[in-house]
Order: structure tokens, then sequence, then C-alpha cells
């Protein structure tokens, strides 16, 4: 069976941990204490990032009667799966979710293929002016505006109550910009480039055919981080949709929702709910049942990504690190 | 000879009235569709063009009542989506016109359409004007001509004959030659849409501040009648109230943000002791799941502690289920120790994932250091201390000076979903405060200015740390 780069990896590590780690002697009683703490002081940390999401998740799958007594605290009781089908009628919450998935989507795609573009753009040393535009956009990165003439200038633009809002300012992102450029520079050999202009392919076809498909673990890279951005993106929202609740993201949804302290009806409209009487879905959902399912609705599909995404939320740590 | 000189100079004319037309249609003081009192200042000529929506916002009970017809603000519509249209050919001509003899004859040729297009569009305002100043209600209405009308009209008329001249001037190629820009060009072409969206994002807000020096309510126009200098800036220390509000929020700020950069050390240490640990699969563990917090929102980690700290939540249910407590405890609703608390949600949040870098770091210390520190009889505390933190010590002076930098930037999100009534004195950040006082209370000059005081300080903070770091290690951080 192949084994994962993963895997080789921490191979790599644990061999170096005993060459470097090598001891004349046995172990002291000083080492083993240290181990035991060491090993339990992490358990303990790691538990404490994991419990929250298993209480919420055990608090949506148990029977709704022992979840508002409180009596589900560690393990699930009465499994059902339904609360998640009911969360169907709660008034809003289908259009926050298609707004957040399409503003995913497209953000991303724009922003992850402007990234590569521009960042090939500026490995051209015959552009006009090239050292200019590139300071000119990597600036930004500096300085901003602040929160209010931001929010002006976007209602100025007609970019308020808008979806475009979600989607345009996020094309030109200038630390992606620096990542591709540097990947560029650095693994991509030049003589690629040359010999391409030498058989008479332009621009536009070398960045295509040879810079995209040869920076894809970059892009990879940049497309993960930038969706999650999307996807957890909430101020945009809250201070340009003030008047197009139809355009609120899943996170300002939540957040209005927690804050709801009302029972559910305040929450449900009264169109959505026909076929299921008001009692039922009130004795079914509690206030607190439907904040914590979705919850859930918003935080799965970042549980779900993230073990395939891991390796490139690590490798764009370290890029970070290595100076554009 | 000398024609071709008059020509080239008579380009930089084309382009610059090109870019100039391009700008003024983004701008809502320079708007030649504003024909009544009633459409919202704050719209440019491009949207009053691609959006009949925001153009015709307050008009609902002036077409109900029939004292604007629907088919003038629809004309008004067009016709500025028309000019909008034209200008965005001579654009494109103006783009043209830096290739070939070829190239600058299309451009011409598109130049001369759109700037036509748009003189012609033009008169369908002005038709929409003279419809909407028949109205009844003048006094509701307002009907205003609109005062860049003929600013737009010059300019547009400039464009044309300029257009039309290059047309005459420039000969017309045989059909065999081809397109052609230099490629320095053509890469500049390629690369301008993305300048100018840096521009109108990010350069463009800039000329926002200039609301800090005037008073200003939403909808207003900025006139030297509203002009107040530097009123919103004295205020801020003439003004008891305000002064201490922001002796308040700058205690909260500055507090957070130094306990942020007091605990920077943490995610070394996590790293360090993370790497004593054999077991790889235990270490994996731990390090997939305390980065997991990192990567969810802000809103999130209050819906986590809302589920585990709130009245029915998973400490008050326990502790009732022991019989300890009669009565569940709301701690989301106290204001005690929020400072510590906010700390603690910051660490929860980013401690594993701002420990990758350092792990990273630790695998690139060269080995032969620590053998040789082993055989020279260091123990595992003093390999730590001796080898591995000086090893680390590069990284953390960066993301130490880059905190330091960014001290007056907490952002507002985390404070933002956990603020509540009781605790909203302590809790109050700068970048809170501004949110609060300009968009929610309407307060849009006075946040101007603080946000701008933040933003210049901001970018002094990091030029000092940039300058520190030169002159300690030799090396820039930005």
């Amino acid at each position: 069976m192949a084994k994962t780069a993963q895997e080789k990896a921490d191979e790599k590590a644990e061999k170096l941990y005993y060459k470097t780690h090598k001891k004349p002697g046995k172990k002291t009683v000083g080492d083993i204490v240290f181990e035991v703490i060491n090993y339990l002081v992490f358990a303990i940390f790691t538990l404490i990032c994991i419990f929250p999401f298993y209480y919420l998740f055990i608090n949506t799958i148990s029977d709704n009667e022992l979840v508002r007594k409180g009596l589900i605290n560690f393990f699930p009781r009465g499994i059902q799966f339904g609360n998640y089908v009911r969360l169907l009628a709660v008034n809003d919450l289908f259009s926050a979710i298609s707004v957040t998935v399409l503003r995913t989507v497209i953000g991303t795609a724009l922003m992850v293929a402007a990234s590569a573009f521009v960042g090939y753009l500026v490995t051209q040393k015959e552009m006009w002016g090239r050292s200019i535009w590139y300071r000119f956009i990597v600036v930004t990165m500096y300085f901003n505006a602040g929160i209010i003439p931001w929010y002006l200038n976007m209602s100025m633009l007609g970019l308020t109550n808008n979806f475009a809002a979600y989607i345009i300012p996020g094309i030109v992102a200038p630390y992606n910009i620096i990542l591709v450029k540097t990947y560029i520079e650095s693994s991509i050999p030049a003589e690629l480039e040359e010999s391409a202009e030498l058989d008479g392919a332009s621009k536009m076809k070398i960045f295509l055919s040879i810079i995209w498909p040869l920076s894809k673990p970059i892009l990879a890279t940049i497309a993960v981080f930038g969706a999650v951005g999307q996807w957890n993106s909430f101020q945009d929202s809250l201070i340009l949709m003030q008047s197009a609740p139809k355009l609120y993201t899943l996170q300002h949804r939540l957040y209005i929702y927690l804050n709801t302290t009302s029972n559910l009806s305040a929450l449900m409209s009264s169109g959505n709910t026909s076929g299921i009487s008001q009692s039922v879905l009130d004795s079914a959902l509690n206030g607190k049942v439907i904040k914590y399912t979705i919850s859930m609705v918003t935080i799965i599909p970042i549980l779900c990504v993230y073990p395939f995404m891991q390796r490139y939320f690590e490798k764009g740590i370290m890029m970070g690190a290595v100076k554009g | 000879m000398v024609k071709a000189k008059i020509s080239d100079k008579i380009y930089y004319v084309y382009r610059v009235m090109a870019i100039l037309l391009f700008v003024v249609i983004f701008l809502p003081a320079a708007n030649p569709a504003k024909i009544s009192g009633m459409i919202n200042r704050s719209i440019s000529l491009l949207t009053s063009g691609f959006s009949y929506g925001s153009l015709v916002d307050n008009f609902g009970r002036a077409f109900r009542k029939g004292w604007v017809l629907e088919s003038t603000m629809r004309l008004d519509n067009i016709a500025s989506l028309l000019v909008c249209i034209g200008i965005f050919a001579c654009a494109v001509g103006a783009c043209l016109s830096i290739g070939n003899n070829k190239c600058k004859r299309l451009g011409n040729i598109f130049s001369t359409v759109g700037s036509v297009v748009s003189i012609i569009s033009l008169q369908g305002i002005y038709l929409a004007y003279t419809q909407i100043s028949l109205t009844e209600k003048p006094s509701k209405i307002e009907p205003t001509f609109p005062p860049f009308y003929f600013g737009m009209l010059i300019m547009l008329i400039i464009m044309a004959v300029v257009s039309v001249y290059e047309l005459i001037v420039t000969f017309k190629e045989p059909k065999e030659q081809k397109f052609h820009m230099e490629t320095k060009y053509r890469l500049f072409l390629m690369m301008m849409p993305f300048i100018l969206l840096t521009f109108v994002f990010s350069y463009l807000p800039l000329f926002g501040w200039r609301y800090a020096f005037f008073d200003y309510k939403s909808g207003d126009v900025l006139s030297m009648e509203n002009f107040v200098g530097f009123k919103w800036f004295t205020q801020l220390l003439k003004n008891a109230a305000t002064r201490s509000d922001m002796i308040r929020v700058m205690k909260n700020t500055l507090g957070m943000s130094f306990l942020g950069i007091f605990t920077s050390w943490m995610p070394m240490v996590f790293a360090i002791f993370l790497s004593e640990i054999k077991n790889s699969r235990f270490r994996r563990f731990v390090q997939t799941f305390t980065t997991i917090p990192n990567f969810i929102s802000w809103v999130l980690v209050f819906a986590i502690a809302f589920s585990i700290f709130s009245t029915d939540g998973f400490i008050s249910s326990l502790m009732m289920n022991l019989g300890i407590w009669d009565q569940g405890k709301n701690f989301l609703m106290s204001g005690n120790h929020i400072w510590l608390k906010m700390l603690l949600w910051g660490l929860w949040k980013g401690l594993g994932w701002s420990a990758i870098i350092y792990i990273a770091g630790i695998s690139g210390i060269d080995q032969q250091l620590y053998e040789a520190a082993t055989v020279d009889g260091a123990g595992r505390f003093q390999r730590m201390w001796h080898v591995t933190v000086p090893g680390l010590m590069p990284t953390f002076y960066v993301l130490l000076l880059m905190s330091i930098a960014g001290i007056l930037s907490n952002g507002m999100d985390q404070y933002l979903v956990f603020e509540n009534s009781t605790n909203t004195t302590d809790i109050m950040v700068l970048d809170l405060y501004v949110y609060k006082m300009g968009i929610v209370n309407g307060a849009i000059p006075f946040s101007t200015a603080v946000g701008m005081l933040k933003s210049v300080v901001s970018v002094v903070l990091l030029f000092t740390a940039n300058n520190v770091s030169k002159l300690v290690r030799g090396e820039t951080i930005v």
C-alpha cells in the first residue's frame, strides 16, 4: 500500500526524533513524570478544543425533550435526525445558505483566477511600469481607510444591498498575488516560458498552458483559504446588506438567531410551516436546539472539508513565513 | 511628419479625456442623470444606468400619485446606461490607441461612435428633465437641472472632436496588416483591470476621509457651508463625554492588545513541548484538532460559547444534574474579567494554529546542535532553552513586531459577538467603537475622524516596527 505524504513525513520526524534524543541510559523518573504531564496537558487542551463541537452535535441528534431538560451532557440519547429536517421550516435559512454557498464558490473562483493571472503578470519584466503597479497593489495590505469610508465608498458604488459586494472587492487579493508571484519565480523554471515564447506562444497562451497547470499547488492553497474566508465572512453582510435580508450570509443569520431570545415561533415564517402545526414545532424544536442545529449546519462544511485540506492550510502558513 | 507629431500630441488629450470620462461615471457628485432632488445623492451615473431600482428608490409615492411618469424615469435610466456604454467604448478606444496604426484606427472608430452615442443619449436625460419639470408637485419632486450636465456635454464633445480628427488623420492600413501592440503595453492592458479594481476598492475609500472635516448626515452634500475643519478632532479632546469614552475605549484596546502580546510566547511553548512527544500519531492528533477552531468564524465561536456557558448550556446543566447548583448561570451575561475571557477565547481559537509556524521552525533547526548539547550533558530543559528557543527567536521577533504594529487593530468580530449590556463598557475596543458610532448611531464624520487617526497611527507603528527590525536584525518585516 502506498504511503501518503503525511505518513512519510511522520516517519521521518520519528526517525529524527530517535536520532536526536538518543540517550546514554534508561529513562529516569524525571523523564517519566515529564512525559506523563506533557501528554496529559496536550490531551486536556485537545479535548477542550474538540468537546464543544461534540457537545453541540450530540444535542442536535438527541431526543429534544431530554435536551430541553439539559440531560444530554456526554452521550447522545434517543438518536434522531429530525431537527435537521425541520430546519427547512426556519425562516430565511435557505436563502442564507444559498447566498453563502454562491459567494463561496464564485468569490473563490474569481479570486484564484485573478491571483494566478496577476501573479503571473507581475513576473513579466517587460511590462510597462511593472514595479510601480506591483507596489501599487501590494502596498494596500498595509493601510486601510477604515470601516466608515469603506462603507461610504461601497454605497457610492451602488454595492450596498447588492450580491456583487460579496464578490467584486475580493477579486484582487494582494497577499495571494505575492504568494503566486513568489511561487512562479521560485518553482517554475524560466526556461519553460522562454522556450514557449520562442515557439511563438502568446503571453495568454503561456499563462493558460504552462503557468496555470504548474502552479496548481499554490492555487489550491489560496483557494482553500479563500473559501474558508468567504464562508466565514460576516462583517460585509452586517454592514452592507442592512436593507436586504435576503442577502444575509449564513454567519449573519446565525448571529441574528443566537441573539433572538424569544421562542421558535419568532424564527418561523408562518407560510413555511403549513402542514406541521405550530405546537408540534414548538415542542420539537425549542430555541436552544434550533440554535445548536443552525450552528452545526454552519460548522459542518468546515469540519468535513478540514481533514482533506489540512495539508494546504499548513502549507499556507509556511509560505506566509517566506516573505514575498 | 508634422502632422504625425500633432496627431501624437492629440492622442494624449484623447487618452486623458477618456480617463476623465471614465472616472466621472463613478462619481455621484458629478452625476448628470440627477434630474430630481428625490434621486439618492450617493448614486453615480453608472449606478443610475445599471440599477433602475436604486435610481427610483424614493419614487414609490410619486409614481402612485402620478406626479412622475414611470416612463420619465425609465428614459433617464436608459439614457444613463447608453452614456455609460458610450464612455466604455471611448475607454476601449483609448486602450487601443497605444497599439499600431491599425489598432489606433479601430480605437478611433470605437471612440467616435461611443462619444456620439453618449452625446445623443445625454439629450435623452435632458428630455427626461423637461418631462419631470412639468410635474404638478415641484415642491415634492424638486426637479433640478443636473449640475454636471454641461460639464459632461463639453467633455463628450471634446472627445468626439478629437476622435473624429484622429480618425481622419490616421491613414487606412492595407487589409493584410495585422493588429499589433508592443508586448510591454499589452501586458499593461492585461494588468489594468486589476489596477482599477485596486484603486476603486483600496484607494478610493481614502477619499472618504474628507467626511471627517464636514458636518455630514447621511444623504447630505458636502459643501463649504457644512465644512467644520478640525471640529471632530478637537471634540475628541475637549468634549468631556467623548473624552471619557475615548479613554475607556483606548484602555480596553490597549489592555487587550497587551494581554495578547504578553501571551505571545505561548504558541512557541506549545510547539516546543509538542515536539517532545514521541508518539507521532498522538502528535498529529493534537495538531489536527487544536487547529480546527482557527477555521471557524467568531460568530461560531460565540455559538459554541453559548452552548457551553449559557443558562441552559453544558456547564449549567452538568452542575444542576450533579446537584451542585440549583439553577443555571449565564456566564456570557456577566461583565467580570471580560478582558481575560476574551484572551482565553482568542487562545482557544488561535493557539494551535499559531504554533504551526514554530513547529515548522523546530524541524528546521540543525540537529547536530542537539547532539552536541546532549554530549555536553545538557538535559531536556537545557536543550529547549539553549538550542530550540534561540532557534525560534527570529520568528518570534517578527511576529511580536507585527503584533505591536497592530496594537490598535483588535478587529471587531470577536468583540461584537460577545458584547452585551452587561459587559459593553469593558469590551468596547476601538474597531467596535467606530462601527457603533458610525454605522449604528450614524455619527459618520466623528467616526471617520476616529478611524482616520487609527489608520494613521497604525501605519506609523508599522513603519517604526519595520525600522526597529531593520536596525536590530538587519531585516525588514514588510
